[in-house]
């Protein structure tokens, strides 16, 4: 039963029994994990306020070979997301890109995820306001494509032809891309600024763009995410995230 | 049963069987009573025999300041320290978009109905917890109550009382010291 310590951000805390918690945590060395801290609701116990979502630390808990639940036995704080809870878009943003990697994260180690993951609750924290949309929604691709569900933006989903970067084009959420005029299999239809949008946000060191039609970027995502990850459950965060852009 | 182990659900399974028959028969009527005669209450939310509860009815409460809590079990933590003399609203849970509690999983519209129907509500507390959704659901309600015109407030979050600063935890005391504030106020 080894003790391992790695760098965790809490992507999800619930109540277990009267004084426990379970959080399922992204690790940068250890993937996707659930976790038990014994006694964290009791008024006097060592994790406190620690384990609060998007928090990041240092964890130290056992493994357990063939358990899917390890036991936490501590937590270095790291960096507190506090201030999340205190803007509504930013909150209902990184409760996205955290269920994003609970739904389709794995064990696997996956340090580029992990840093991806806490870079974007930080982003999302530090430019709350006007920016935000494009922030979490330039951090979900960017999520999706670590994930190893990258849309194809270059060449068409039905035959393969390239299709010029100065073109509008058709997208087909449900072929996970682009489409060339001559297959038009979807009707969503990607103007070039758009396309551009999107092609600087699924680059891993590219800038966040600031959207020229936001309603575009949005429904764009809902679509892939819809079609391409959760086609029979859908997130439910996306609706949230939606209706405080809505307000 | 929540708190109950295997070990407790042994003793007290002994205990019932070494116990008279009617001592077993009471408690079973007893928790029969409780899930027939306890509900919530029509206006707050709060658990009682008769609706509207105690606390609504009482003519000593103040009636123009609403506590706003997340679960009727957080009532009873704020009645044991004696401070408040207002009522209460029970939201029946927080925002929490991961388990897929929205807005219109909360008592809200019940909220929204009772400060601005003109029943005399001045001031509403928010009490959620001082947790990310917790506070994330006093946000939401703040800009929902605003526009009524009462006056929104937020209960205090920082060190507890009788605790030991070297003890306690980085987020805590990150909170306690930014929510300062002068001396003597």
């Amino acid at each position: 039963m080894p003790l391992v310590t790695v760098r965790a951000v809490v992507l999800q805390s619930f109540a277990y029994s009267e004084t426990s918690k379970i959080l399922r945590v992204l690790t940068a060395e250890h993937g996707a994990h659930a976790l038990v801290a014994k006694g964290a609701q009791r008024p006097r116990s060592r994790f406190g306020g620690l384990l609060e979502p998007f928090t990041e630390g240092t964890a130290t808990f056992y493994v357990k070979e063939g358990r899917d639940l390890h036991t936490l036995t501590g937590w270095d704080l790291l960096r507190n997301r506090q201030g999340l809870g205190r803007d509504l878009v930013g909150f209902a943003g990184a409760s996205l890109l955290a269920e994003l990697v609970l739904r389709f994260g794995t064990e696997d180690a996956d340090p580029r995820l992990f840093e991806e993951v806490t870079a974007a609750f930080d982003r999302v924290l530090d430019g709350a306001g006007a920016q935000c949309e494009a922030t979490v929604v330039a951090a979900a691709w960017r999520i999706v494509v670590l994930l190893g569900f990258a849309p194809q933006t270059e060449s068409c989903v039905s035959c393969g032809a390239g299709v010029s970067a100065d073109q509008s084009a058709p997208f087909d959420p449900s072929g996970g891309g682009v489409a060339c005029l001559a297959c038009r299999p979807g009707r969503r239809t990607l103007d070039p600024v758009s396309r551009e949008e999107l092609r600087r946000m699924l680059d891993p060191g590219g800038e966040t763009p600031n959207f020229v039609r936001p309603r575009v970027q949005r429904d764009l995502l809902r679509a892939f995410l819809q079609h391409q990850l959760a086609p029979e459950r859908s997130l439910r965060s996306l609706e949230f995230f939606e209706e405080q852009l809505a307000e | 049963m929540p708190g109950i182990g295997r070990k407790t659900a042994s003793r007290l399974t002994y205990h019932l069987l070494k116990a008279p028959p009617e001592d077993a028969q009471r408690l079973a009527r007893a928790i029969q009573a409780v899930k027939e005669r306890v509900r919530a209450c029509e206006r707050c939310g709060n658990l009682t025999e008769h609706s509207p509860c105690v606390i609504c009815q009482g003519a000593r409460r103040d009636q123009s300041v609403v506590c706003v809590v997340e679960e009727a079990s957080d009532i009873a933590a704020i009645e044991r320290a004696g401070e408040y003399r207002g009522l209460y609203h029970v939201l029946g849970g927080r925002l929490s978009p991961l388990d897929g509690v929205g807005p219109s999983d909360l008592t809200i519209p019940g909220l929204l109905a009772r400060v601005g129907d003109g029943q005399g509500v001045e001031e509403v507390v928010l009490a959620t917890n001082p947790s990310v959704e917790g506070e994330a659901t006093a946000l939401y309600l703040h800009k929902l109550l605003v526009p009524l015109g009462v006056r929104v407030t937020r209960i205090a979050r920082g060190l507890p009382v009788g605790g030991d600063l070297e003890y306690a935890d980085g987020v805590t005391i990150a909170e306690a010291m930014q929510n300062r504030r002068e001396f003597g106020t």
